[in-house]
């Protein structure tokens, strides 16, 4: 481009200064404008996909499972409560759901936490879930109780699901710490059906028996997560975690 | 195991028969215990737990104090220490009264026995006559009052004096008791 020279050439740099920026503005508008028609229909079609589905994802937890998963890869959180300006929860309902499970969850918990001392295992848990739920509301799954006890975190009362080293899950829901030789003690108990002695720890795990025998008065001392066996057959004393002992309700 | 009356799981528990160190879990168990003890009593028509019921082995009270099945006994110290929380919380008084170890069973309150002493006195037309002890612990048609104790009965009818509804008199063989319809009521 030529540059002018003299006071003319400044008018006209300025004039085309002036039309790249209003160009430049109308090309982002017109992006603008696309965005939110591609949003709007994104929105249509999710809609019309929650609202046809709606009913199997209350239902159905696979279904419910594989929403949930693409809720979340693509960065929409299906619980977002109306407050949040979530139309999700309104839209399917998904919300008053969840938090319906986990006021059943608080149920559970709370009622069963005079006999297991605040934790519950997660198939004890689920299986009294169901049994509160009946048996026509549908399915629940370990997942849902997961993403439940997720949505009681702004209550602060700790409620927290604990992974075993076998894989396990237990559901705890008092503000406790576990260390680790309790882990190890509930785990082991979980496989005796509840009841736990110095020997297994000894001899399985390689403990002394101070390590044993403190690990197990912790827990039935301070923490009240086992009761005490005087009566046991073999060795006069055994713990009982009571959380590992089937109940019925 | 008698007919009609089914053990709570916890019952089938082994801890269960061991007093527990942990405060909060042995109140827990206490209660669970106290709970079974009356619903049992209720049940049978025990009116009477004594300590010495976890030795005996014809005692009334074997299925519950025992679980042969795990192999459990409920032991002397612990049933004590369960009745002292019952008497605490009046669903037992000592009976005789100054000693430990043996109770008289509240399933039902001794208000509530007065009014079912003047119900049944009212349905079997017994007003205003003079009932012996006897008469009413032992009556050829059985009750709700048939087998109750002397003592448990003593205080029904002094609940019932209390608002006029019953006098006690001493006649020739023990005690007894009349009747009135009463006011209110």
């Amino acid at each position: 481009m030529r540059r002018g020279v003299g006071l003319a050439a400044f008018d006209r740099q300025e004039q085309s200064n002036r039309s790249f920026a209003q160009l430049s503005s109308q090309l982002s508008q017109s992006q603008v404008d696309n965005l939110h028609a591609q949003l709007t229909q994104f929105r249509t079609a999710l809609a019309h996909f929650a609202s046809t589905h709606r009913d199997s994802i209350r239902k159905d937890p696979a279904f419910r499972h594989a929403f949930q998963q693409m809720c979340s890869s693509i960065g929409v959180d299906p619980l977002a409560g109306p407050r949040q300006g979530g139309w999700w929860a309104e839209m399917l309902g998904l919300g008053d759901w969840q938090y319906e499970l986990s006021v059943q969850i608080v149920d559970v918990c709370v009622s069963t936490r005079d006999r297991n001392g605040g934790l519950i295992e997660m198939d004890e848990l689920l299986r009294l879930v169901r049994k509160l739920r009946g048996v026509t509301s549908g399915q629940v799954t370990e997942d849902d109780i997961v993403r439940s006890i997720k949505t009681l975190q702004p209550l602060a009362v700790g409620y927290q699901v604990v992974a075993l080293a076998d894989g396990r899950k237990m559901v705890r829901s008092v503000v406790k710490e576990l260390d680790e030789d309790q882990a190890v003690v509930l785990a082991i108990a979980q496989q005796e059906g509840g009841r736990i002695v110095e020997d297994i720890l000894v001899t399985r795990k390689g403990w002394t028996r101070g390590r044993a025998r403190a690990a197990l008065d912790n827990m039935l001392l301070r923490d009240g997560l086992c009761w005490l066996d005087e009566q046991d057959e073999q060795c006069g004393k055994a713990y009982w975690v009571t959380s590992a002992i089937k109940w019925d309700v | 195991m008698r007919p009609g009356f089914l053990l709570p799981s916890i019952h089938s528990a082994p801890p269960f028969f061991t007093q527990q160190p942990h405060p909060g879990t042995n109140e827990t168990a206490t209660e669970h215990w106290a709970t079974l003890i009356l619903t049992y009593a209720r049940h049978r028509k025990l009116f009477v737990l004594r300590v010495e019921d976890t030795e005996a082995a014809d005692s009334e009270w074997q299925e519950v104090l025992r679980n042969e099945r795990i192999n459990r006994k409920l032991l002397a110290t612990y049933l004590s220490a369960i009745l002292e929380s019952m008497v605490a919380k009046n669903s037992a008084v000592y009976d005789p009264p100054g000693q430990t170890r043996s109770v008289l069973l509240y399933w039902r309150l001794p208000e509530e026995w007065a009014e079912v002493l003047h119900t049944w006195a009212i349905s079997t037309g017994q007003l205003n006559t003079i009932l012996t002890f006897y008469e009413i612990t032992d009556p050829p048609i059985p009750s709700p009052l048939s087998n109750m104790p002397a003592n448990l009965l003593r205080k029904a009818i002094a609940v019932l004096a209390k608002t006029g509804r019953a006098q006690l008199i001493t006649v020739a063989d023990g005690e007894g008791v009349r009747l009135f319809q009463g006011t209110g009521k």
